[in-house]
């Protein structure tokens, strides 16, 4: 017979305050919810009992600020009587300055530190502000002079970023040195009689902290002393935003010099009867120099004073000289000197420099019987400053070092085929865009990469505050 | 809770809202000159919104704590409790910008994920468990009763055992002083494979045919006996104590029929009625055993997900305070 259950039986099975006993589901339930609250509990409390705020934190520091991860109250400044203590500018510029960005900006739209300086985002690049930062202002850009020198709606580089201004508007290089980069980038002879040569861009173009021997230098020019500063020469715009960073001196190239990229080849001889070059300097140094060189040699060669007509050396057009002469010295010296000096003006410094005034109206000596006699017609040719731009970028920045891996001409495309000096070989923003754009493929393009937004040279000392071993244990 | 149509107006207004939040989100991501943050009034909104979800999703353990609360049906709430703490997990990721910040608010995070998670496994688990509890466990009892039921078919089978082969002084149980359900006194048999019969009417309809004389039960001798003797106390009573104990022969419904099949070869015919008996009882017991498994799946996240839940409210109440302060 099979097995038989009644209702009454199943229903028997059960205990009716059954629920009211606790099970070991149950119990552990209860525990568990008493229990896991209650160590939460005794956890933050803990941490507040002994004013660890480190744990309310909403992130790690950035890595300047780590050492004050335990400090809350170093930025979080408590004032009476309130219950908000966020992070305000005064407790940023307590310790380091943030110069203004334009003089005439409107300092009820100058944004508070951290609406760029995001702290708590761990150990990020605090420097690093954002595109939309910039571009609060850059976005939607008025002039308050009615002028906009900038485009007026820039919000990134990918976003209503112009050309560089170094080349809009077909601007030219102001700079007075006529250098055909065509011819230099090709196969060359090496001076009048040297070997045929290929330069490289860094045989003449390098940054100051390159400490390398250069090919192309002349000893005797480097180590000379000039009457001219270089950096005279050169450009550097006035209203260039800086960087903090101190330069490593690899970041930009150093103006071409002539006695390190030049003199092995372009030689300033000036009269077969010496083997070496006038000085690189000033037209008048030059003058002296030749004075004193033909001086000295005319006394240790007095037999060249007598004078006998070349007729190779006969123009059309003027007049011959007697066949033969007897010059005094200083006849000799002032003739010989104002040979070498419509030599090297007309050519040899002519090849690469500009004249203030020309050389045909400047010159000349006319050559007399005595020294005392010769005196000049004119002034000596003025040779105009070199002019060469130091910066092409005056509010950006821009670091040779750090694209070192790349050859010059995959940049610098334009120096193979430029034939005037006048002309810009620096690259597009298009080429920058290459490489630099959103996304981790790429380099970073956000707006800090290149610009400032705090003018550091109207940057403020500030007097410090804390002082090392307080600031293990919290105090200043 | 099943995932079936009903839930459809939820899910929808679930979605749009993730969807319009999801939107408002990039817009302010992108826009937001620091980055999105926690503490910008965009991302104090979400923190806010967010944080209300959570409140309102924790208060479902309040509503069930006193049912006669008349705030809206049970199923609402759970529904809600469902919905909203799922876009609560979201909102709180816009509201902290995907970001995980520093100890307090990392920790949330994760009590967060994991609140949400085991609430999600919880709620599949409750969608697929309980049909599967319907096909595989059709003797199913109350859980918390399941000690008692073994206890009493623990007794059923020791007086089974009993009346055929003679005492073996099992003790009685003494059941007097508690109180049991039960006033019915209606008697059905109870097929192997059936469905327990649970209505009145359905077991009254089967009353006349139960209330039949019960057979002759012949007591075997000592030989006769010894098989099923053997078999109960080495094999089926262990069962019936310890189900969950692992490698039983009687666990396994294919193991348990040949085995019995085999014993019924031993035995002689008088005892197949009791044979059968106790086979319908070792079926019971292995049912209760999958109901006990079942349970546990079906309720056992909830260790996890309760107590979670409620560190998380109370330290993101301390860090609502505490990072609106600085």
């Amino acid at each position: 017979m099979a097995r038989t259950r009644t209702t009454k039986k199943l229903a028997q099975r059960i205990d009716l305050n059954y629920f009211k006993r606790p099970t070991p589901y149950k119990r552990a339930k209860l525990w568990l919810c008493i229990l896991v609250p209650l160590m939460a509990l005794v956890w933050i409390t803990w941490r507040g009992f002994f004013h660890d705020s480190r744990v309310y934190s909403s992130g790690r520091m950035s890595e300047p600020h780590a050492v004050l991860e335990k400090q809350c109250a170093a930025c979080h400044v408590q004032k009476a009587g309130e219950f908000f203590s966020t992070a305000s500018d005064s407790a940023c510029l307590a310790c380091h300055d943030g110069p203004v960005h334009h003089e005439n900006q409107v300092q009820a739209q100058v944004p508070q530190c951290a609406t760029c300086h995001a702290e708590h985002r761990g150990r990020i690049n605090i420097r690093a502000s954002s595109n939309q930062a910039c571009a609060e202002c850059h976005g939607d850009l008025r002039a308050t002079d009615r002028i906009l020198k900038y485009s007026a709606h820039i919000r990134s580089l990918e976003d209503g970023h112009p050309e560089f201004a170094a080349l809009r508007g077909g601007a030219k290089d102001s700079a007075t040195i006529r250098l055909n980069h065509a011819i230099h980038m090709k196969p060359i002879r090496r001076g009048p009689n040297g070997p045929i040569v290929q330069l490289e861009c860094g045989d003449c173009h390098r940054a100051a902290g390159v400490n390398q021997a250069w090919p192309y230098a002349d000893k005797g020019y480097v180590m000379a002393a000039s009457s001219y500063s270089a950096d005279a020469t050169d450009i550097l715009p006035n209203d260039a935003l800086w960087t903090t960073k101190p330069l490593t001196g690899r970041e930009t190239m150093v103006p071409v010099r002539f006695a390190t990229a030049c003199a092995g080849c372009h030689l300033l001889t000036f009269d077969k009867r010496f083997e070496f070059g006038v000085p690189h300097d000033k037209p008048e140094v030059v003058h002296a120099s030749l004075l004193k060189k033909f001086q000295e040699y005319i006394a240790a060669h007095p037999a060249e004073l007598r004078v006998v007509r070349d007729p190779n050396r006969d123009l059309t057009g003027k007049p011959l000289q007697p066949e033969a002469r007897i010059l005094t010295p200083a006849q000799w010296v002032a003739e010989r000197t104002a040979d070498a000096e419509e030599l090297l003006s007309r050519k040899t410094c002519k090849q690469c420099h500009l004249y203030e005034t020309p050389v045909d109206k400047a010159v000349v000596r006319i050559p007399s019987r005595t020294e005392s006699e010769s005196k000049p017609v004119g002034s000596l040719p003025g040779i105009a400053p070199a002019k060469i731009t130091l910066r092409w970028f005056p509010h950006a920045k821009f670091d040779h070092d750090a694209h070192r891996s790349f050859t010059c001409t995959s940049c610098h495309a334009k120096a193979l085929s430029s034939t005037e000096a006048s002309d810009v070989l620096l690259p597009g923003i298009e080429n920058c865009k290459t490489c630099h754009a959103p996304g981790p493929e790429h380099a970073e393009s956000r707006c800090f990469e290149c610009h400032t937004y705090h003018d550091w040279s109207k940057r403020k000392e500030v007097k410090p505050a804390f002082t090392l071993p307080a600031l293990r244990t919290g105090g200043r | 809770m099943r995932m079936d149509a009903t839930q459809r107006g939820w899910a929808w207004f679930s979605l749009g809202f993730f969807l319009v939040s999801g939107i408002v989100y990039a817009f302010y991501a992108v826009n937001a000159t620091a980055g999105p943050r926690g503490g910008s009034a965009m991302g104090l909104a979400f923190g806010i919104v967010g944080f209300a979800f959570m409140i309102f999703a924790a208060l479902l353990g309040a509503r069930k704590r006193v049912p006669t609360w008349r705030l809206g049906r049970a199923q609402a709430w759970m529904r809600g409790h469902l919905w909203l703490g799922l876009l609560s997990l979201p909102l709180i990721l816009f509201h902290g910008g995907f970001h995980f910040g520093g100890t307090l608010t990392r920790l949330l995070m994760w009590l967060l994920i994991i609140t949400v998670a085991s609430g999600l496994f919880g709620a599949a688990l409750q969608h697929f468990v309980p049909r599967l509890m319907t096909t595989d466990v059709p003797l199913e009892t109350i859980y918390d009763e399941i000690g008692n039921v073994r206890r009493s078919l623990r007794e059923e089978a020791d007086r089974a055992v009993e009346a055929l082969c003679g005492s073996l002084g099992f003790a009685k149980r003494d059941t007097a002083g508690e109180l049991r359900a039960g006033g019915f006194t209606a008697l059905r048999p109870i097929a192997a494979s059936a469905v327990p019969l649970r209505t009145s009417a359905a077991v009254s309809a089967g009353a006349s045919a139960a209330v039949a004389a019960a057979p002759e039960v012949v007591l075997l001798n000592a030989e006769q006996s010894a098989p099923l003797t053997r078999f109960y106390l080495q094999e089926m009573r262990v069962f019936l104590e310890e189900p969950m104990r692992r490698g039983q022969r009687l666990g396994d419904a294919e193991k348990a029929k040949s085995a019995f099949a085999a014993l019924q070869m031993l035995l002689p015919a008088t005892a197949r009625d009791t044979l059968m008996e106790l086979e319908e009882i070792c079926g019971e017991a292995r049912q209760l055993r999958r109901q006990e498994r079942l349970h546990r799946w079906l309720h056992g996240w909830l260790l996890v997900h309760i107590p979670l839940s409620l560190a998380l409210i109370l330290l993101g109440a301390v860090h609502a305070v505490v990072a609106l302060r600085y």
